[in-house]
């Protein structure tokens, strides 16, 4: 068994301001006082503790928010997901998480790597950790908040690596400590040192346990967090703003939390909701569609810019929150012998997709749209816009124009021929279409059809389609253009 | 390559150090065949020029200008991918493209006002890499536009066609390829290369583009009789 613990250094705030890019003091309070706070508020003066008069005192621009438990719980379940990934085996220990790694090490390329990529995925969602690495969760937690960066791999060289730390560690709280203090005991390695009957008649029964459990010598079961296979998750901004780049640098956070958890789910998303909540009114929601299942954070990122600069937000945007139900499960991808992947015929049906989405999301959905053929006879009905990629073939009929007018333009007529800027010459063939009558039978419809379409020469030498139409007043029409 | 001096032609041909004044320089990348011999012989790389802006000057409607592309557009319909039409001036007649031999469920046609927003949506294809072909229409362009599309196309291996109004011939322009288009003789399509790369071109092409060869006296229109409606009969 490999444990790796990741503590979260001032979980309070790092859960509160997931969104906090270092440029302003940040702190959390609870009762009136200071119990996280950042480098900013550090270096002005700030400690846990103070009261709150106190700390804006010292520091008048420090943005205080007070302890949010449940965001607390919904930010670490986020850097769980993150964190599924790496391994099937996560759980959630009060604030921090506990990894079960010896199945994934060499998938990922051994521990350092392991690691790195899991602190650099959490990072990217905004958790910043500190991990150690024990063969019991216990221990693991312990040295991550004692001594970061430690590494432990086998049970007998626990006692040793666990001397040295205090015994706040491990967050049994200040009343069962008191009588250890009391009696001048600092750290885990002095309280391992007195005889076990000395500790019992001290009161230090539950640390016991838990220090068997630390060392091994009792079982110290863990249930694996299961994480739902929807995502809904929701940051803060430290205040509320409104310009594109820092919502855009919030969403990130929410899209790489989201997409390391849909890699670990093997799975993408063709469509999510981004609500930005606004503090008085209903929140914006935007509609991100990618066209094909998708986890690249960037894509989404990408879409959401097109977005933003499409709409006015009507305030400045408080939080936002992603949601999206809908998983798909997006199969791996083999490398050839040579490792190279070659984009393949669904990558390419992929960009197409996200293309036409792409477009749409600035453009608006009807400024993209494929032509389709169908069988009505009638020129201005040969083709029809829909969906892109659900276009029928046409048929091929030669001796058409390539521009269609949208309008048949009226042509005037001088001694019994269509003028345009000039005469206008026909060539000899002509071409009858006759059709929609059977829209309406006895009664003549608009849409009816009954013209003689003549190919013609213009006054500058253009070719053009003209038809005259046999409906009274019999005149001429411009209808498409050879171009 | 073509000299005038028959017995002096294997002579260059022989040496590699000497260099004619008349060739055309060797592209990076050959081109994308026209399916115009006349213009591909005219063409550095002996086609569309791939990763390069080419731009058509035109005013004239009717004359075939954009059945100068289509051959190229049909060739590459037959690849999976887009072919990408940003604001073409009418709608497109799908029976005729048809006829050109292009794959007409593969054309994606996009509408786009401000010119901005042509030049964004043409980027975004280029960069998407889902297209195998491009052409798009700006009625208005400023050269840091141009720039922008000219290294959009850089990063890929397709020629970008943008078609523009004749009077912007006088404006500077990034495009490695500028042909303007006017009305030929005998409905042919004059071709003036403006700019490519190498020498200059002297002679303008006439080319026949379209399907459509209108005789040179064209007949007077024949009165037409008005054609009776089908006979129907309900039966109530």
């Amino acid at each position: 068994m490999l444990w790796l613990a990741l503590v979260f250094p001032e979980w309070p705030l790092q859960a509160r301001f997931r969104t906090r890019d270092g440029t302003q003091a940040l702190a959390v309070s609870q009762g009136q006082r200071v119990i996280a706070l950042d480098a900013h508020a550090l270096a002005q003066g700030v400690r846990v503790g103070q009261r709150l008069a106190d700390a804006l005192a010292l520091a008048p621009d420090l943005i205080i928010r007070s302890r949010a438990p449940a965001a607390e719980t919904a930010a670490l379940k986020d850097a769980a997901g993150c964190a599924l990934h790496f391994t099937p085996r996560v759980s959630l220990d009060h604030d921090a998480l506990l990894l079960e790694l010896s199945g994934s090490l060499k998938l990922f390329g051994g521990l350092d790597r392991l690691q790195r990529t899991l602190q650099r995925t959490l990072a990217a969602a905004g958790f910043e950790s500190l991990t150690a690495c024990a063969p019991t969760p216990r221990a693991a937690r312990w040295l991550a908040l004692g001594k970061p960066g430690q590494r432990v791999r086998h049970l007998a060289g626990l006692p040793d690596a666990l001397a040295p730390l205090p015994l706040e560690v491990t967050g049994t709280g200040d009343a069962a400590l008191l009588p250890l203090r009391d009696a001048g005991l600092r750290t885990l390695g002095e309280v391992m040192a007195l005889p076990r009957r000395a500790l019992t008649l001290r009161d230090a029964g539950p640390l016991l346990t838990l220090l068997d459990q630390a060392l091994g010598r009792q079982p110290d079961l863990r249930i694996d967090h299961s994480a739902p296979h929807r995502l809904d998750s929701r940051v803060e901004l430290p205040v509320p703003r409104q310009d594109s780049d820092v919502l855009l640098f919030a969403a990130s956070r929410l899209f790489n939390a989201a997409c390391a958890r849909l890699a670990a789910a093997q799975s993408g998303i063709g469509e999510c909701a981004l609500e930005l909540e606004h503090e008085r009114q209903p929140p914006t929601v935007l509609t991100l569609r990618t066209g094909q299942p998708t986890r690249d954070p960037r894509m989404l990122a990408s879409l959401t810019r097109e977005h933003l600069a499409r709409i006015a937000l009507p305030a400045p945007v408080a939080a936002l929150r992603l949601q999206a139900t809908d998983w798909l499960l997006m199969p791996g991808r083999s490398r050839d012998l040579f490792g190279a992947q070659a984009p393949s015929l669904p990558e390419t049906r992929a960009a197409a997709s996200l293309l036409v989405e792409r477009l749409r999301a600035r453009l608006g959905h009807d400024a993209v749209h494929a032509l389709s053929g169908s069988a009505d006879p009638r020129p201005e009905s040969a083709q029809r816009p829909v969906e892109p990629g659900t276009a029928r073939p046409g048929q091929a009929r030669p001796r058409r124009p390539l521009w269609l007018l949208t309008e048949p333009e009226a042509l005037a007529e001088r001694d019994g021929q269509p003028w345009r800027h000039g005469p206008l010459r026909c060539l000899e063939d002509s071409e009858r279409i006759e059709a929609g009558w059977w829209d309406g039978l006895d009664t003549p419809s608009a849409d009816e059809a009954l013209r003689d379409y003549r190919i013609a020469i213009g006054p500058r030498q253009e070719v053009l389609w003209i038809y005259r139409d046999h409906r009274p007043p019999h005149r001429w029409y411009l209808h498409g253009v050879f171009g | 390559m073509k000299h005038r001096n028959a017995a002096l032609a294997p002579v260059l041909q022989q040496r590699t150090d000497i260099w004619a004044a008349n060739d055309l320089p060797d592209a990076a990348q050959p081109g994308i065949p026209s399916g115009h011999p006349a213009l591909d012989a005219e063409l550095p790389g002996g086609g569309w020029p791939v990763g390069e802006l080419t731009e058509v000057l035109s005013d004239c409607h009717g004359h075939g200008e954009m059945s100068l592309l289509l051959p190229w557009m049909a060739a590459a319909s037959r690849r999976e991918g887009w072919l990408v039409w940003v604001t073409p001036p009418a709608r497109p007649h799908l029976p005729a493209l048809a006829a050109a031999g292009l794959h007409t469920s593969r054309l994606l046609v996009i509408d786009a006002d401000r010119p901005a927003e042509r030049v964004w949506a043409l980027r975004q294809a280029l960069e998407s890499g889902a297209c195998t072909g491009l052409a798009g229409w700006l009625n208005k362009a400023d050269t840091a536009m141009l720039r922008r599309l000219q290294l959009a196309a850089r990063a890929t291996t397709l020629p970008l066609v943008l078609f523009r109004p004749l009077d912007d011939r006088h404006l500077p322009s990034p495009a490695g390829l500028r042909l303007l288009l006017s009305p030929g003789p005998e409905h042919a399509l004059r071709v003036d290369i403006l700019k490519r790369r190498g020498r200059p071109a002297s002679e303008p092409l006439h080319l026949r583009t379209r399907a459509i060869h209108p005789p040179a006296t064209p007949l007077p229109p024949v009165a037409i009789r008005s054609p009776r409606r089908p006979a129907l009969t309900l039966i109530a």
